[in-house]
């Protein structure tokens, strides 16, 4: 539920309601707004409207109007007819039945001025029901935009702002000028650099770094354009924040000479850090390391990575390369050993290769990679793998091929009708 | 001394050495990056590979092998290795997450150059692998400084050796296999290496057994079986 409408035929209303009242009824409610008609409305985003309900008539029943009614509803209009219309105490719409709620209600609920309310009734319209029932542009055109405003009413259609916005609780800084356009973009960066100054030293006052910051350009045609510039790593650093800056602008084209430039932090994170660990060497070199790597992920992208392998029976698409998480806590291998292990070609090579039988299967002798042939002196396999037959099929019989030199290479034959090829796949090193 | 004469001194070396880097904080240091398996580490000079300095060693052979070995254990001496994937032929299957070894897969040969400079200058990292992308001429210069400013030891695997401290070669002398039924290679088990190491007026060379590392062949079956499926017929 998102408002609680109260009233009371007995309370004042406007600057003479009592401000004590309102203290009081802040302590259960966010934000409190004291209207016209005698409504006071309470904010219940985020909140149990039929409690908040229940505790603001308490407080309005401890200053002595018991004859205080609540109504809450999602829309602003459904609470207010729920709060001044219904016999009972507390009324709460159901969620999304407001405009059936005020549907029977006559139309003088929604405080129509007295022309339209004329109108309407030589119309024989006299329900909010039957308003909300006629066609838009058949609205516009009879009763104009009055009309169309207390049809939208009658639909529960109610976007009116009660409660101004919080104020803004990120670092932002702004500024505009009359006299002239900017059009130079260096120009324009020497602006957007004191405005990032202001911003990251806010950020780094408060313990914080930005994720994310929007530049916003208003410009000469009375036009806005705003621009959201992301970090791959939270950050407080004006010098990271224009090299974005600066390949942002180097993207876009305004359609108008700028007038006033506004950088603001979007969403920020803390700015702590991973536990250390006094008694590793490179505790010291942290955020040095941190930096590095966001600088390498800034100016390449992902490109420090962890593998996020799969069963899949191809070894070439076992692996997912993701971008390394900085605070995933991963094992230290504590006796590392060398072994031989496979290196995979990005995509495998076609190669000629030479065989021979050995009972009944053929196996690889020699084979040529560029100008060069290699002969094979012991050759295992082969090992057959096939699947994909709903998608893309294939069949492989590898060989595990030692080289003349000593090199260990991996050899297979594509077995489907499509290709009998063979390739180089990789190679153990 | 006093004052005014260490301000001296050091003026002075700034203009007879401009290049000159101060060794700052305390993160540096000169022991070597020991690459935890003693027969090689006993061969190399003092130990192990010299921080600050570039080592070439020659592609394939088990160079992979001994690398990613050292990688680990400069991890669980409590420091940072890097490894520049610059070919990208390290099959993920293989690679082990280490929480202090990083793993970069750039996408040309330009950026792999950029990332090792970028993490060697950062000086965070005890060793740096850069694979599959060899420098070459002022390229080479200007990671072995960056090296030499960062203290890690840089290992470029390739041939070009120029400025390096340290050429190593390998090779892969005889494997032990495991054999089928009918006495043919089923599996390689193990392999011996060679390693050739050597320096201006100096070399050594060493060899010793590694296992080898086979991946898991789902949908296979015995290499002497005869598995048909998804074959035509």
């Amino acid at each position: 539920m998102s408002y609680v409408c109260l009233w009371s035929p007995s309370w004042p209303t406007g600057a003479d309601f009592p401000a004590d009242l309102v203290a009081s009824l802040l302590l259960h409610a966010p934000r409190v707004a004291v209207g016209e008609r005698r409504l006071v409305w309470g904010d219940a985003r985020g909140l149990h409207g039929g409690q908040l309900a229940e505790h603001m008539l308490r407080v309005a029943g401890d200053y002595g109007f018991e004859d205080a009614h609540a109504g809450v509803a999602m829309t602003p209009v459904a609470a207010e007819v729920a709060a001044t219309q219904s016999t009972t105490q507390l009324v709460v719409v159901k969620l999304g039945q407001d405009r059936q709620f005020i549907a029977p209600y006559p139309l003088h609920v929604l405080s129509p001025s007295d022309e339209l309310a004329a109108l309407l009734t030589g119309l024989g319209i006299e329900t909010c029901g039957a308003l909300a029932n006629l066609d838009a542009e058949a609205i516009e055109v009879r009763l104009g935009l009055e009309g169309v405003r207390l049809w939208q009413r009658a639909r529960a259609d109610d976007e009116r702002w009660l409660f101004k916005l919080p104020l803004r609780s990120l670092p932002s800084a702004s500024v505009e000028w009359v006299e002239y356009g900017l059009k130079d973009p260096e120009r324009l960066l020497f602006v957007i650099n004191s405005l990032a100054g202001t911003v990251c030293t806010s950020l780094i006052e408060r313990g914080e770094r930005a994720r994310e910051m929007a530049l916003v350009f208003s410009l000469g045609n009375r036009t806005q354009r705003t621009h959201v510039i992301r970090s791959s790593r939270p950050s407080a650093e004006q010098k990271r924040w224009m090299r974005l800056v600066r390949e942002a602008l180097d993207t876009i084209t305004l359609p108008d000479a700028v007038m006033g430039v506004t950088l603001r932090v979007e969403s920020v994170t803390g700015n702590g850090g991973a536990q250390g660990d006094l008694f590793d060497r490179g505790f010291a070199s942290a955020p040095a390391v941190e930096d590095a790597v966001i600088q390498l992920t800034d100016d390449q992208g992902d490109v420090v990575v962890s593998p996020e392998n799969s069963a899949h029976p191809l070894l070439e698409q076992r692996t997912k390369w993701m971008a390394r998480a900085s605070r995933v806590s991963r094992p230290t291998i504590r006796d590392p050993q060398p072994a031989l292990t496979l290196q995979l070609l990005p995509s495998p090579k076609v190669v000629t290769v030479d065989t021979e039988s050995r009972r009944d299967h053929e196996v690889p002798v020699r084979y040529l990679d560029g100008n060069e042939w290699h002969d094979i002196v012991e050759a295992a396999g082969p090992d057959r793998v096939s699947g994909g037959q709903w998608s893309s099929a294939y069949a492989r019989e590898y060989f595990r091929c030692v080289r003349e030199d000593g090199m260990m290479v991996w050899l297979f034959r594509g077995s489907q009708q499509q290709t009998k090829d063979w390739f180089l796949h990789g190679w153990w090193d | 001394m006093s004052r005014p004469s260490i301000a001296t001194l050091r003026a002075l070396i700034e203009q007879r050495f401009p290049d000159a880097t101060p060794l700052t904080g305390g993160s540096q240091t000169t022991e070597q990056v020991a690459t935890g398996i003693g027969a090689l580490d006993r061969v190399l000079p003092n130990g192990g590979f010299a921080r600050g300095r570039l080592s070439v060693w020659a592609p394939q052979g088990g160079a992979t092998a001994i690398l990613r070995a050292t990688c680990h254990s400069v991890v669980a001496n409590g420091e940072r290795s890097a490894w520049i994937d610059g070919d990208n032929t390290v099959a993920g299957a293989f690679w082990s997450d280490d929480h202090g070894l990083y793993l970069v897969r750039p996408k040309t040969r330009i950026h792999a150059l950029r990332a090792a400079e970028e993490l060697l200058r950062s000086g965070g990292f005890s060793l740096l692998i850069l694979a599959g992308a060899e420098p070459q001429g002022t390229e080479t210069v200007r990671l072995t400084r960056a090296a030499r400013e960062g203290g890690a030891a840089l290992i470029s695997i390739g041939s070009a050796a120029s400025m390096a401290s340290l050429r190593l070669t390998s090779r892969l002398l005889s494997y032990g296999w495991r054999r089928s039924p009918f006495g043919d290679p089923a599996e390689a088990q193990h392999v011996t290496i060679r390693v050739d190491a050597r320096a201006v007026g100096w070399n050594a060379h060493v060899q010793f057994p590694i296992p080898v590392t086979h991946h898991e062949l789902r949908l296979s079956l015995e290499s002497e079986l005869a598995d048909r499926r998804g074959l035509p017929r």
